[in-house]
């Protein structure tokens, strides 16, 4: 099933490089399939800093994350993990 | 003579060694017709494009922490599984593997296009396309420069894989693009290496030439020497007061206790939101009172001059969102604030009474991004409602700076903020190192916009404070004296600088130094003539 999640983006420069390659190792290090999607229906993997750049998400929008596995506690973390880097 | 933009207070003298880099690089063409040919290319390209990451790992590891962390975010622009994807597209129709991987590149650079804070990330996309194109072609990129002799090196621009590669012999850089905020800026500034960027004409230099790089006269001399390098400025503080107060820039209580160890008189501005930017929720009166309350206790002693929330798209502060309905960059939630949220701006007001009360120190509060005196009564008498305050408002907009007159009887005193005022008066990005020229302080119409908001604060009996970035250079801040101006507002790095250079100086000489500042009518000609008239 898929997990789904709001998250907010905090930082000033919205999902720039930084956050984005911060994105790619963790969803590289879970192995799970993690999709983002931003509120106009653009949804880019996870394992593509370059997609989830161009989706150019700013400070203030919300990106919904989309985390494939029935490990609910494992989604979380993963979705908390990403919050941490949006922060800015 | 060459000018430019320089960096650092370093000079030096060498033989330009230029960097030519594009030339070289074989035409993209149609190589294949079979999908058998297709998948040759593909391995070729995967091949490349794992010789640039190992490239990469080997300059992290002989890296500092923050380039190592750059090489490892280009790795992964490198190895993005879906420019991989779109090059193998490419190379379906027919594209060598070169061509292919350049073409994905450019898929990738449009869709990031139009984006200031993906800028950056472009051009390192080009260079890293560049690097697996040379690895294909068999042709080296790297700088092989020479290990001794005194170089300049000249090119375009410097990426961090350059850079990484300078070796002792680099005792200058010159950039004919670039600017203040640049790769090449900030490892040139952090390696001592003197350095002039933007300048334009640099690229008439001839390999072998002898020039001197000197940053502090923002040019570059062909066939200059050591002799002719301008001298950056010492000032001995010969008086002992400074003919102006000088306060210090704070937003935290480190800020606070490292300018209690300056000679600051006081605080001249206490930016508040920068407590808030981690923010979720709006912070209760109790926790906005103990942090006020902790950074007035550490505070130099002096008036602390504390400016009410101050919200842009470069600081956003989520409890205080922006809506996105300008297309200024960046963009201000100013006055608003006061309209949308004031029950946030009383309860800041408040807690900075009662941290006020508690430590018994003299508090000043102002107001950000006013634009009119009708805004300027609204703001102050609110603030005279709520505390024993001398009350005050920041002068960052051309509509303001032109009402000044129209504010006597409000407001106790302004403060200015060059940094915004620059960008509002020539209508320029701030945050944009392309308009790093028509934000220098030294532009006659600020300078002369200064000039008439001291006189007619003189005249309303209104104080008038400087606390942008133009605060902290100490020549300016001389003539900020001499234009009228009562204190000026440093950060704390820079507060013993600016004192030192306001006690070398008698009000006269100031006043005679901001006179040529005045007369001039181009930035470099304002700074040179103040230094020429200092050297007599």
């Amino acid at each position: 099933m898929t997990y789904n999640e709001s998250v907010t983006v905090h930082d000033s420069m919205g999902l720039h490089a930084r956050p984005a390659g911060q994105i790619v190792k963790l969803v590289r290090e879970s192995g799970l399939e993690v999709q983002i999607a931003k509120q106009d229906g653009q949804v880019a993997s996870g394992l593509s800093a370059l997609r989830m750049m161009a989706m150019k998400v700013r400070s203030g929008d919300t990106i919904e994350v989309r985390v494939e596995t029935d490990d609910t506690s494992a989604a979380k973390s993963l979705v908390a993990q990403i919050q941490e880097f949006l922060k800015g | 003579m060459l000018e430019g933009h320089g960096v650092g207070l370093n000079f030096a003298v060498g033989t330009v060694w230029r960097v030519f880099r594009h030339e070289t690089l074989p035409e993209w063409v149609k190589s294949h017709t079979t999908g058998t040919d297709a998948a040759d290319e593909a391995t070729a390209l995967r091949a490349a494009i794992s010789s640039v990451a190992s490239d990469l790992d080997r300059l992290a590891a002989g890296a500092d922490q923050t380039s190592a962390e750059i090489f490892e975010a280009l790795k992964i622009l490198l190895e993005d599984e879906e420019l991989f994807g779109q090059a193998q597209e490419n190379l379906l129709e027919g594209w060598s593997a070169a061509g292919a991987f350049g073409m994905a590149v450019n898929t990738f650079c449009e869709l990031l296009s139009g984006e200031s804070t993906l800028e950056e990330r472009v051009a390192d996309l080009q260079d890293l396309s560049r690097r697996v194109q040379a690895k294909l072609a068999g042709i080296s990129l790297t700088l092989d420069l020479p290990a001794t002799g005194e170089i300049i090196l000249v090119a375009e621009d410097f990426s961090p894989a350059d850079t990484a590669q300078f070796t002792s012999a680099v005792v200058g850089v010159i950039t004919i693009g670039g600017g203040p905020t640049s790769h090449t800026s900030i490892i040139c500034r952090a390696k001592g290496i003197a350095a002039v960027v933007a300048a334009t004409a640099a690229s008439d230099l001839q390999n072998g030439q002898q020039v001197l790089v000197d940053p502090v006269g923002d040019r570059v001399v062909v066939g200059g020497n050591a002799n002719q390098a301008t001298r950056a400025i010492e000032f001995k503080a010969g008086n002992s007061e400074p003919v102006i107060t000088v306060r210090a820039n704070v937003g935290n209580l480190t800020d606070a206790a490292a300018a209690a160890r300056t000679s600051a008189q006081g605080v001249g501005l206490f930016r508040t939101e920068l407590l808030y930017l981690n923010e979720k929720l709006q912070p209760s009166v109790q926790r906005q009172t103990t942090a006020y309350a902790e950074i007035f206790a550490a505070s130099p002693a002096g008036p602390v001059v504390v400016r009410t929330i101050d919200v842009a798209s470069d600081k956003p502060v989520a409890f205080l969102p922006l809506t996105h309905e300008t297309t200024l960059a960046p963009e201000s939630l100013g006055y608003r604030v006061l309209q949308e949220h004031r029950e946030f701006i009383q309860s800041q007001l408040e807690s900075i009474e009662t941290a006020r009360r508690q430590t018994g120190r003299e508090v000043w509060v102002m107001a950000p991004m006013i634009s009119s005196a009708a805004e300027a009564k609204d703001f102050c008498d609110l603030a005279r409602s709520i505390g024993d305050f001398k009350v005050g408002i920041m002068v960052e907009t051309p509509s303001i700076a032109s009402e000044i007159n129209r504010l006597e009887g409000i407001v106790d005193f302004v403060s200015i903020g060059t940094n915004d005022l620059s960008q509002y008066l020539f209508s320029v990005d701030r945050l944009n190192p392309a308009h790093g020229k028509l934000l220098s302080p030294w532009q006659p119409k600020l300078i002369s916009t200064i000039a008439q908001i001291a006189k007619d604060a003189l005249a309303g009996a209104i104080a008038v404070g400087v606390c942008g970035e133009a605060a902290s250079d100490p020549l300016f801040a001389i003539v900020l004296a001499g234009l009228g101006v009562t204190s000026v507002s440093a950060s704390p790095s820079q507060v013993d600088s600016v004192r030192d250079a306001l006690a070398s100086v008698d009000i006269e000489t100031a006043k005679m130094l901001a006179a040529r500042a005045l007369a001039a009518n181009s930035p470099e000609s304002a700074k040179a003539q103040v230094l020429a008239a200092l050297e007599d």
